[in-house]
């Protein structure tokens, strides 16, 4: 019982990972309408600006990684501006292509920035763990939950009840309409990009003490959390996030109690079975196309 | 000339023997001493890609659906070839059936689950096929031999005549000329027109009668098909494969291919095969940091080409030539030819 506990709550850990990325994601399909493919390898280099901030000039790790989120609004923004926003007569196809293409760009500049050496992030918080039940975690991994839940409340609050919120929300249901609204959706959209970018460095930060931060720092991440869109369906904003936290769990589950080499791969085959019966996700409905 | 002309549009395979000639005379050349011998290594490479890109190129340029599998695929196949031919001694001829068969079963399975639903559930679903590959590729060591890579030898035809390098190169050029053909007469006919109208409208395409899944399902069963098809040559020519070979990178370099090339263009593909993977090797390897700046270049040219030029470089040729005949006439359009 205690190793369960134990597996549950170093599962919420990784899940809030996972969540954090998931919603970076789904942010950037609503009001892009693309899959963000680079939002993985633009948090890998954000994470590489925590780093060396951290490392190299002696920062303090908050005061690095608020520069990391500065980074990473910057790059969002950037990517928005220069390259986005001049996609708008290309097909969702070719803009998923682009964010291919971001990819090479972003996870071949890294090198010449950062090197090559693998680097070294510690945790936010040093040491020190909570025990309950027999099970122990960290209280960097109880900060990371909090934190992670922390964030996704406020999104989720700014989404629904404020002003800013409403506009997302009709800029992800209808961009045209919305713009003959009054909605700022340039605005939006940039914001989004932003938003996505502080998401993909925490999640980074997160991950970087678990192993060291090199290229491919959050590969993992980037596959689970596109996996987990799909588990919980592309519709909603709240879909992948349970979606991230289930992923979460039953990855950790199949590690210890079936195969510690094969749990995460047979867990993306159980997924894919999975939307062989559910295809829309948990929650997602079927949208239907006007023709 | 416009008789010769009209006559190659009308029967583009002869187009396709000739550009096979010209590649066959690299080795020749080589031996003259015009190239140095390691090209033939290069240039063969480029080729074996081209293959894969063809068949990538019937996907995203015909169906406008994105794989990220192509390099996991490639991978499969090498392997599955290395393990018949070397471990059980099995004829080449055998090997290379099974290793083309088996990646396209696993291809058709998971086009089957992704493709029901929306196209873009295949990228995903391909991003985390290659992924559980790559995993295996490193772990499976009986069959893989893990991280320290498997070896294969030259192909061994009926059983009698033994490729060395130089005839492999012919062999990969003579599979590059005959893939050519196929895809240029698919295209051409009822499976290019069923898929042309799909990316027009897929409405109207379900309206004329065509099977939304199963016109997708064939552009992405022949993707992986060629892939493995690649992969096969690949693991015979270069004699190895190692896990690190098949990873996202190679993937994305695929698209990089077909995108900078230009879709739906069969010389396009192969002018993409060569300045995404020969052109650094041959030229440009010299200037330091080369290796991360030629990923930055690629994708940089996607995006650009993508944004302003879609028709890919391949077009560059005819539209310079519209540009001097807009020259030539002073700057004047021409109301009708425009």
């Amino acid at each position: 019982m205690a190793t369960f506990l134990q597996i549950i709550l170093r599962s919420l850990e990784t899940g809030s990972i996972y969540a954090l990325a998931a919603l970076g994601i789904i942010i950037i399909y609503r009001t892009s309408n693309t899959t963000n493919f680079a939002q993985g390898a633009v948090a890998m280099f954000n994470t590489f600006v925590v780093t060396y901030l951290f490392n190299r000039f002696g920062f303090p790790l908050w005061l690095a990684v608020m520069g990391g989120i500065m980074s990473a609004i910057v790059t969002g923004f950037l990517i928005d501006v220069l390259i986005l926003r001049h996609t708008k007569k290309v097909s969702p196809v070719a803009k998923q292509i682009i964010t291919l293409g971001l990819i090479m760009i972003v996870v071949g500049m890294a090198p010449i920035f950062f090197g090559v050496d693998p680097l070294r992030l510690p945790r936010l918080i040093d040491s020190g763990d909570l025990n309950f039940f027999g099970a122990s975690i960290s209280y960097n991994g109880l900060f990371n939950i909090s934190l992670g839940l922390a964030i996704m409340l406020l999104l989720f609050y700014v989404l629904q009840r404020t002003k800013w919120g409403l506009a997302v929300r009709t800029t992800a249901s209808n961009e045209y309409v919305a713009r003959l609204m009054g909605v700022p959706t340039k605005t939006v959209t940039m914001a989004a990009w932003g938003i996505a970018g502080i998401l993909g460095v925490i999640a980074g930060v997160m991950t970087a003490p678990m192993t060291s931060v090199t290229l491919n720092l959050m590969d993992e991440v980037q596959i689970t959390a596109l996996v987990a869109c799909v588990l919980g369906g592309f519709q909603t904003f709240h879909g992948p996030v349970i979606g991230a936290y289930i992923m979460g769990i039953a990855r950790n589950l199949l590690l210890f109690y079936v195969s510690s080499v094969w749990g995460g791969q047979i867990l993306y085959i159980l997924i894919l079975i999975f939307i062989v019966f559910r295809p829309y996700g948990l929650i997602g409905k079927k949208v239907i196309k006007k023709v | 000339m416009k008789e010769t002309t009209t006559y190659f549009k009308k029967h583009p395979w002869i187009g396709f023997v000739i550009f096979g000639i010209v590649l066959a005379m690299v080795p020749q050349m080589a031996a003259w001493g015009l190239f140095k011998q390691g090209y033939i290594t290069t240039i063969g490479g480029t080729l074996i890609y081209a293959i894969a890109a063809l068949g990538l190129n019937i996907l995203l340029g015909y169906s406008g659906l994105i794989s990220l599998g192509t390099a996991g695929f490639m991978g499969l196949a090498t392997y599955i070839s290395a393990y018949l031919t070397m471990d059980l001694k099995l004829p080449f001829e055998v090997a290379m059936i099974l290793a083309i068969l088996i990646p396209t079963l696993v291809g058709i399975l998971v086009g089957l689950v992704s493709l029901k639903i929306e196209g873009l559930y295949l990228a995903i679903a391909t991003l985390a096929v290659s992924e559980v590959l790559r995993k295996t590729f490193e772990e499976l060591d009986q069959f893989t031999n893990g991280f320290s890579g498997k070896s294969a030898s030259y192909p061994l035809l009926l059983g009698r005549f033994q490729l060395d390098k130089t005839s492999t190169y012919y062999l990969i050029v003579v599979v590059l000329v005959i893939i050519m053909i196929i895809v240029s007469n698919l295209m051409n006919g009822k499976l290019g027109r069923a898929l042309n109208a799909m990316r027009g409208s897929e409405a109207a395409a379900q309206a004329m009668g065509v099977n939304l899944l199963t016109h997708r399902l064939i552009a992405f069963a022949l993707a992986t098909m060629f892939a493995s098809v690649a992969g096969v040559l690949y693991v015979h020519f270069i004699k190895f494969s190692y896990p690190s070979s098949w990873i996202l990178k190679l993937s994305l370099d695929f698209l990089a291919m077909i995108v900078i090339g230009g879709l739906r263009s069969i010389y396009g593909t192969v002018l993409g095969a060569f300045i995404v993977f020969a052109l650094p090797d041959l030229f440009l390897k010299q200037i330091p940091y080369f290796e991360n700046l030629s990923y930055v270049l690629n994708g940089l040219l996607i995006i650009l080409v993508i944004i302003f030029y879609p028709n890919g470089l391949i077009s560059i040729g005819h539209d310079i030539k519209r540009l001097f005949a807009k020259l030539k006439r002073g700057g004047k359009t021409n109301e009708l030819e425009t």
